[in-house]
């Protein structure tokens, strides 16, 4: 049965673009988007104990910087797409050299606060991100522009970014984050520089939260200032919270849930959508703290314990 | 005083200071530990025991007097820096990794001692595993291993940590009442498997101690410490022979009888 886990999701992963309808197809898409950011957020939130109100920040620099490099550059997609996540590093490394300096609430507040800048850059840089009109037409090449065609190539960049940082979680650097967010008291004496190690899985959570960003950006067509701003910060919060921070693959369930759920709620009763959202939120975390992936542990626990 | 015939002093500290407020925690501290040796720092509560091993171990900063250790000043360095350079230590209140299992507690202090800790592209799982199992199995808790640390018995918890301590080989350990909440029995198991791994392995040891029977059973000499300053110094004897000692702490502990 796990043996066939592997094989089963990646052949479900090629089928189900080809069979679903294409509006399904493009819910695919974003929900591979929204599960890399998410997972790269909760390389912070779950493995290293650092909750981060201001991920939109990375994101945004990840989906400008390829917007502009193929608008104003006038560079392929590709070059626009690989300079997405070197961008929203470079900009984790500057924030959050100050930000790792804080812990819990002011950890978060400061990251708020620089994705508050960045959305004001953004929004006020007229000249350079077109403001509020943002920056239009920012498609992919003609072979990936067909929904069927860039849900593969998401569903591809995606999952590499979620295995790059599946490696990451389980390497030494993965173990040694995991001991800071125990006890970084004890992490020090150990050996660990506590403060880079936080700012080295910054720097990567902002890596890849870029690369969501750059994705984002073709398959929007277009990038606006809203993408730095608070309610594209909170998303992985609630997708980590409703799918679970204790387990790596809770922001993929938890994407998966939120996005299914946007589908199908917010197309339907828009006004209601804040208000339903709030709800589950509130039932997830008071009934399963784990999230959804909890409710499958739970399951499956007994069985894997009672033979000792 | 200094006994020629003991090896070169590995940590020394001059007239080292700490004021919490009014409080004059550590008031001057002059303190040699010669190599090799197994010395208790003992003195009534709040005579600045733990105070004098955060400053010792960089986790407070003093406020003067200096460091050495091995010869080398290392005043103002901040904890990893120390550990990095042989002073390992277990905390007063027990200090390990509690989701994590026993196993990978002590792996991550291997994987970090072995300057591995920035590797991000191998699986961690099966790196250092057997060096960590003898550990483990050193401490008495090889068949703990895959459990979550935080489950183990408070005992077991007090081992893990002298476990993780041992992982960055360190030339001197400072145990901070590594008996703390400890039944009379497995305290001297404990204080003697510490004395035991420091003559196997040749390190210093520096630890502070409420049980008196456990201080004089293992230490070879005894530092008292009264309101900050050091009162007396010696071998367990010389100690227990000291009248100022005697009145100031073991005189109302009613002192072990021989």
């Amino acid at each position: 049965m796990n043996a066939l886990r592997w094989p089963a999701i990646l052949a479900a992963l090629l089928v189900l673009p080809l069979v679903l309808p294409s509006f399904l197809v493009v819910v695919v898409t974003e929900i591979a988007i929204v599960a890399l950011f998410a997972t790269a957020f909760n390389l912070l939130m779950g493995f290293g104990g650092m909750v981060s109100f201001g991920h939109a920040a990375y994101f945004a620099l990840g989906a400008y910087a390829a917007a502009l490099l193929v608008k104003q550059g006038a560079l392929p997609m590709l070059v626009g797409l690989a300079a997405a996540p070197v961008v929203a590093a470079a900009g984790a490394l500057l924030f959050g050299f100050f930000i790792v300096r804080l812990t819990h609430t002011y950890f978060a507040m400061l990251s708020l606060a620089f994705a508050q800048i960045v959305f004001t850059v953004i929004f006020k840089w007229t000249a350079l991100t077109g403001g509020d009109n943002g920056i239009l037409n920012v498609w992919p090449p003609e072979a990936l522009k067909s929904p069927r065609a860039y849900c593969y190539f998401t569903l591809a960049v995606a999952g590499l970014g979620i295995l790059a940082l599946h490696a990451i979680v389980n390497s030494p650097f993965g173990y040694a984050l995991k001991a800071i967010r125990e006890n970084p008291r004890r992490a020090r004496f150990i050996g660990v520089n506590v403060r880079r190690h936080q700012l080295l899985a910054f720097v990567l959570s902002g890596f890849f939260s870029g690369l969501a960003g750059g994705l984002f950006a073709f398959f929007n067509g277009s990038v606006f200032p809203d993408f730095a701003y608070l309610n594209k910060s909170f998303e992985p919060l609630v997708v980590v919270l409703l799918g679970g921070a204790q387990s790596f693959f809770g922001p993929l369930v938890g994407a998966f849930g939120f996005k299914i759920l946007e589908t199908f709620i917010a197309r339907q009763w828009p006004i209601y959508w804040p208000l339903f959202l709030g709800g589950v939120v509130v039932l997830v975390i008071v009934i399963l703290p784990q999230g959804f992936v909890g409710l499958l542990a739970r399951r499956t626990w007994p069985t894997k314990t009672a033979a000792p | 005083m200094a006994d020629q015939d003991r090896g070169p002093i590995v940590l020394q500290t001059v007239g080292l200071k700490k004021h919490f407020g009014g409080l004059q925690a550590v008031n001057g501290v002059d303190l040699g530990v010669p190599d090799g040796d197994l010395r208790a720092i003992i003195g009534p509560n709040g005579a600045g025991k733990t105070t004098l091993f955060n400053l010792i171990t960089g986790d407070l900063p003093h406020d003067s007097g200096q460091i050495y250790f091995r010869g080398e000043e290392v005043s103002g360095l901040a904890p990893h820096d120390l550990c990095r350079r042989g002073i390992g230590r277990t905390f007063q209140v027990t200090s390990i990794f509690r989701r994590l299992t026993a196993l990978e507690n002590v792996q991550t202090a291997l994987l970090s001692h072995h300057r591995r800790h920035y590797d991000i592209l191998r699986p961690a799982r099966r790196l250092y595993r057997e060096p960590a199992m003898a550990l483990l199995e050193r401490v008495g808790l090889a068949g703990q291993a895959a459990k979550p640390s935080g489950i183990l018995a408070h005992g077991d918890q007090r081992r893990l940590e002298l476990a993780i301590a041992l992982a960055s080989e360190p030339r001197l350990l400072m145990l901070d009442e590594p008996t703390a909440g400890m039944a009379a029995r497995e305290r001297h198991e404990i204080m003697a498997l510490a004395a035991d791994i420091a003559r196997e392995a040749g390190l210093t040891i520096l630890f502070t101690e409420h049980d008196m029977d456990v201080v004089f059973a293992v230490a070879k000499r005894i530092t008292v410490l009264h309101q900050g300053a050091v009162i007396a110094e010696g071998t367990p004897p010389e100690v227990r022979a000291n009248r100022e000692v005697q009145r100031v702490y073991l005189g109302h502990r009613a002192a072990p009888a021989r």
